[in-house]
């Protein structure tokens, strides 16, 4: 597949990795899977390969809980299926590609949840130009993402399963438990079994849980992760760094990352998620969804601003006001909020000179 | 991993050889493992006496400890009142607890001695002399909620396990711990097993600065402990001794170089310092491992040792122990209206099993059993709540039990007699599961026996007991209640509260006694002594004469009128409570006495009180006016007098002076008169002098409602007050009306609303709202307005 994509799926992204970790893999691996646990653990958090020509280091790709992706690779080489929940931002839907990459390859074998998404979607549609040539037939089947991970014993990932309607969802639920999918129309032929190697990661935003509430039977099909938003600020920053660079890099935006303003940014997020500042201040959390991914984005469209129009220089007059846009989007409350925060916090922060004295300044922009 | 902690270069600055006269093992308290290879090493290895790390003013209760009775966890208590100031100059007084479980290698050294037939000893210095050798804030002196001799903090807050943390994905040096030494440990040789021990514990030890070893009291402890093994090898000869491994190369390079420069040790007098055998329980033993003391999940950990020492093989030891906690934890879960099913359990199994293949380990341990019930109990998003399996998994793990000593001999009467009240009275201080107990107080005997006992451990403070409902006679409320509701729970603290107060007495009820006079000694005010008085009350301790002339003392010094006042009060009470309580205290009626007559001499001199006092002054007032009809008749026309005199004081409290006019009412109604005068009074004033009637109408009201209702007279002064008066200030005057109001009961407010619907000629449904509050609407009221006074802290 062609690499110069705005976002390659992720086994085109990593193809050398995923390649270098295949051929020095001598674990243990569950049947159909293109790695063993252990080098899929390595592929999603990173490490040392032993190779011919020495170690060669493996990229970190998901920062916070080590345990959890332990977890998830485990539970998806048994027989329940991996359902990822947490608030939005959290990287679950990076996380689900990543290990459906590791595990089997493929990472574009997704079903998106929408509250459109029919049964069709989930199980099979037909071609109704053959349909009607042809009859009910294999060649006039139109299989969805789950089925084609049935039949060739890899994952299909369901995004988003909680905006789907209750009773779409439960259409799994069968799926699941006898790893068959019956075809009525195609009478004999019509029983697809699912080969070693299938199985199922859903993710769902706890903010949506009142959307669509999953059914008990349903849940009892899955282990549940919650995908918790980084905790370590300085950790944040290096997500904002590296992932604005992957960014800017893809939008060949040639600059250098500022990496003051990445921790501006980085420490603005982490305590208006939080609620409370490095100093203990208590201050009033914004309704908007404060995640690493919106930082991210926040830095990026700065960085794009410099580039096209500023002097190749991070503006943080720009950086602010993209923070408004990003935090004021749904609720009045949120911009007194954040004026709240500049006024105590950033005003604090500021008064040892430097950057946050310049950041502090921008609160003016707050409209 | 394995090739660092099996680096022979490091581990072989301490040898492990069999052969020597001299073997040193190291162990990280409460380890399975250590005690499981320390066990093995001992009946290898045959030594003649076995030395143990801990405050050798111990040595007495290792027979204690190792009683075929003795259940564990147990704990050495060990106390130091520093008078003489040769720790601190704050003469503080300090305390530890040195906690023994079944899998820590200290007890098992002990105890494997015993089976032996040889000796075993503590070589640690006196706690008083660890003490005095550490620096303010560093080692035992740190200001912690909890002391524990058994600190692992140099092994557990390294750079070292950082850096390991980082290279080996483990989460925390727990499960660091566990991984390489506790489960990979007990597949190894003693030899290879000790080897990894001391590398780790030297790299440890290297990173260590030596300032921070001298301030912690590192360096003197181990030179008293090279000295005593120095002691026994020139006695004995084959010497095992037992140290955490951070100690191991300290003491090996002291005993090596000959150079051990032991600390002199202090004559510190026998009633200064000492150590005492207790129950421990396994909630506290865990509690501990917040301050990096021993290691979580104790009771686990026991059931580990246990079975490592009862099998003949290591193999699946931690795999079945952690499926029994599973299925555990999915019944308890169940239980709790959380499905679990079987196919959760063999989910949560075979993630377990992946887990350990994935993480290296060679069976599954507590963080897989963690991450096991995580992913498959919790159905949904990982909150607070849904995260009540793991809540439940934490508590098996810790356990719930408290032990038990065997061999009384060493344990405080204190503790003794605590046992001994609770087995009469049926109380469960065999875990630390808090008890909810219901106390008649009235109907039996035993009620009344038990319901003073419970107040006993209350007033020493022990936290054994709380009373949840009940009579409240510190604050002479809820006099009409007849039982009282407690509850209690059996902690550590106790015993070691216990032991504090052993100098007090033999008995609990010595104690109590003892501490009551000691609180005496320390108060100057009549309310306090009372308070006292009331604590010796519910607790059913008479005072002795010496005690009683002590509160007459307090009483003749007390020159503070509310004080002494208030103290009235609680003798009244006492006085008038002893026959229903069943407690004769002949003292009450002459303090009642004593304070009357302070109080009456210096009434007149109250009447222009501050007015943010005259709640308290009336309500002192009507007190006296309640003893004068039933206790102190004679002294009648004395505060008859006082109040007339009160009321031609020129400067007059308004509220002061109306509940004085109700007062002198109540005494002789022909003096409604002076009181109607008086109303009128204000009632012809300025507006000011009008404000002044409300608080006047209070303090009658107080003490004399039914004034408003033989005649009419002052509800219409009443009246004529609220209608002539200015809306605004109406409103600055509302809460004292309402005050004043609030003496009535509901009958009496509906016959005086319709007296004043007559005054101004409409139905009494126009002017009185009949709709009653609802229930909950009203119990919602009570609870905000309990809210809004916490919040304001009234």
């Amino acid at each position: 597949m062609e690499k110069n994509l705005i976002k390659p799926p992720v086994e085109v992204r990593y193809a050398d990795e995923l390649e270098l970790l295949a051929k020095y893999d001598n674990g243990k691996r569950p049947e159909n899977w293109k790695l063993s646990p252990k080098a899929v653990r390595t592929f999603i958090l990173g490490g040392k390969v032993k190779t011919d020509e020495g170690n060669v280091e493996i990229s970190r790709k998901f920062y916070g809980n080590d345990a959890l992706v332990e977890r998830c690779i485990i539970t998806l080489a048994g027989n329940r299926g991996l359902m990822l929940v947490g608030e939005p931002g959290t990287a679950k839907t990076m996380l689900s590609e990543l290990l459906s990459a590791g595990c089997c390859g493929v990472s574009t074998n997704t079903v998106q949840g929408t509250a459109g998404t029919t049964e069709d979607m989930i199980k099979y549609s037909w071609n109704y130009a053959l349909l009607l040539s042809k009859g009910p037939c294999r060649d006039a089947l139109v299989p969805s993402p789950l089925l084609v991970g049935m039949e060739k014993g890899i994952f299909a990932r369901f995004e988003e399963i909680t905006r789907t309607p209750a009773e779409i969802q439960d259409s799994l639920i069968s799926v699941m438990s006898d790893q068959i999918l019956n075809i009525p129309e195609l009478a004999d032929d019509g029983f697809v079994f699912a080969r070693p190697g299938f199985n199922i990661i859903g993710t769902a935003n706890t903010r949506d849980k009142g959307v669509n509430e999953m059914s008990g039977a349903l849940k009892r099909r899955f282990n549940f992760e919650t995908v918790e938003p980084v905790k370590d600020v300085r950790l944040e920053k290096q997500i904002i760094i590296r992932e604005a660079q992957n960014l800017a890099k893809a939008g060949h935006i040639d600059m250098p990352v500022d990496v003051d303003a990445a921790e501006l940014l980085a420490v603005t997020y982490h305590e208006l998620r939080e609620g409370i500042t490095d100093k203990g201040t208590r201050i009033d959390k914004p309704s908007a969804v404060m995640s690493t991914a919106e930082a991210v984005s926040v830095y990026y469209q700065t960085i794009s601003h410099a580039w096209y129009y500023g002097d190749g220089q991070v503006d943080l007059n720009v950086m602010t006001e993209n923070l408004l846009g990003a935090v004021c989007k749904e609720n009045k409350d949120d911009l007194e909020k954040l004026k709240s925060y500049f006024r105590t916090a950033v005003k604090e922060k500021g008064k040892v000179g430097g950057l946050w004295k310049k950041y502090s300044e921008t609160a003016k922009l707050l409209k | 991993m394995e090739k660092i902690l099996g680096n022979s270069e490091i581990a072989e600055m301490i040898p492990f050889d069999l052969s020597e006269r001299l073997l040193l093992f190291p162990v990280r308290h409460h380890s399975p493992v250590c005690s499981y290879q320390l066990v093995r090493t001992i009946n290898e290895y045959k030594p003649d006496i076995v030395l143990i790390e801990g405050p050798e003013n111990a040595n007495n209760l290792i027979p204690v400890l190792t009683d075929e009775n003795t259940k564990l966890p147990s704990a050495v208590y060990y106390y130091y009142k520093d008078s003489k100031k040769l720790v601190s100059e704050s003469a503080e007084d300090y305390k530890c607890y040195y906690p023994f479980l079944y899998s820590s290698p200290e007890y098992n050294a002990m105890k494997q001695a015993k089976i032996l037939g040889i000796p075993s000893e503590f070589i640690d210095l006196p706690y008083c002399d660890i003490l005095i050798n550490t620096a303010e804030q560093k080692g035992l002196r740190k200001n912690t909620e909890k002391h524990s001799y058994a600190d692992d903090s140099h092994l557990t807050q390294s750079k070292f396990y950082e850096k390991i943390c980082e290279e080996t994905n483990v989460r925390s040096f727990d499960e660091f711990w566990e991984k390489y030494f506790e489960i990979a440990g007990i597949f190894l040789t003693p030899e290879k097993f000790v080897k990894q021990l001391h590398t780790y514990c030297i790299i440890t030890r290297l990173e260590t600065s030596e300032d921070e070893m001298k301030t912690d009291g590192t360096f003197a402890r181990e030179s008293h402990m090279s000295q005593r093994i120095t002691e026994a090898m020139q006695k004995y000869e084959k010497v095992l001794v037992v140290t955490g491994g951070f100690h191991s190369l300290g003491i090996y390079k002291l005993i090596s170089d000959g150079k051990i420069k032991s600390p002199k040790l202090r004559k510190i007098p026998e009633n200064l310092h000492g150590c005492y055998p207790m129950a421990y329980s396994y909630e506290s033993a865990d509690a501990l491992h917040g301050y990096a003391s021993g290691m979580s999940f104790p009771y686990f950990y026991d059931t580990v040792i246990n079975k490592l020492l009862e099998s003949n093989s290591p193999e699946n030891v931690y795999n079945n122990l952690t499926l029994d906690l599973l299925v555990q934890t999915a019944k308890q879960t169940n239980k709790k209206d959380i499905p679990v099913s079987i196919a959760d359990i063999t989910s949560a199994k075979t993630l377990m099993d992946g887990l350990s293949a994935l993480r290296g380990s060679r069976e599954c341990g507590m963080y897989e059993l963690f991450d096991g019930v995580t992913s498959t109990f919790i159905k949904g998003e990982k909150t607070i709540s849904s995260s009540l399996p793991l809540d439940i998994l934490r508590k098996l793990a810790t356990g719930k039990g408290v032990g038990f000593i065997g061999d009384k001999t060493h344990v405080p009467p204190l503790i003794t007699d605590f046992e001994e009240q609770s087995k009469k009275f049926r109380l469960k201080i065999k875990d630390v599961i808090p008890n909810d107990i219901e106390v008649p107080l009235f109907t039996t005997q035993k009620g009344m026996e038990l319901s003073r006992f419970l107040h006993r451990m209350e007033f020493l403070e022990t936290d054994f007991a709380i009373m949840k409902k009940g009579p409240d006679l510190h604050n002479n409320k809820g006099r009409s209640r007849v039982r009282e509701e407690w509850r209690y729970k059996r902690t550590p603290n106790v015993d070691a509260s216990l032991i504090d107060h052993t100098t007090d007495g033999f008995t609990i009820e010595e104690a109590c006694s003892t501490m009551a006079v000691k609180k005496l000694h320390d108060e100057m005010r009549c309310v306090s002594a009372a308070q006292v008085a009331v604590d010796c009350f519910l607790m059913g301790i008479t005072l002795k004469k010496t005690e009683l002339d002590l509160i007459d003392e307090i009483l003749t010094a007390d020159g503070d009128f509310f004080s002494v006042g208030k103290g009235l009060g609680f003798f009244e009470m006492l006085y008038s409570l002893q026959a229903l309580y069943g407690f004769t205290d002949f003292s009450s009626l002459d303090y009642i006495r004593q304070c009357f007559e302070k109080l009456i001499i210096s009434l007149p001199s109250m009447v222009n009180v501050a007015s943010e006092r005259a709640d308290e002054l009336i309500s002192i007032l009507k007190s006296m006016y309640s003893i004068t009809g039933n206790i102190l008749t004679s002294e009648l026309p004395v505060f008859e007098q006082a109040l007339i005199t009160m009321t031609q004081s020129a400067d007059k409290e308004p509220s002061v002076y109306g509940a004085v006019s109700g007062l002198l009412y109540a005494v002789d109604s022909s003096r409604r008169t002076d009181a109607e005068t008086a109303m009128r009074g204000y009632l012809m004033g300025s507006t000011e002098i009008k404000k002044k009637g409300a608080e006047f109408l209070k303090g009658l009201f107080c003490t004399a409602r039914d004034i408003i209702l033989s005649d009419d007279s002052f509800l219409q002064m009443t009246d004529k007050l609220i209608t002539e008066m200015e809306y605004d200030d109406f409103l600055e005057i509302l809460p004292s009306m309402r005050l004043a109001f609030s003496y009535f009961t509901p009958s009496e407010i509906q016959d005086t609303a319709k007296s004043v619907a007559e005054f101004h000629s409409v139905e009494k449904k126009d002017i009185l709202s009949t709709q009653a509050v609802d229930e909950n609407m009203f119990v919602f009221g009570e609870e905000l307005d309990m809210e809004i006074c916490k919040i304001i802290g009234i």
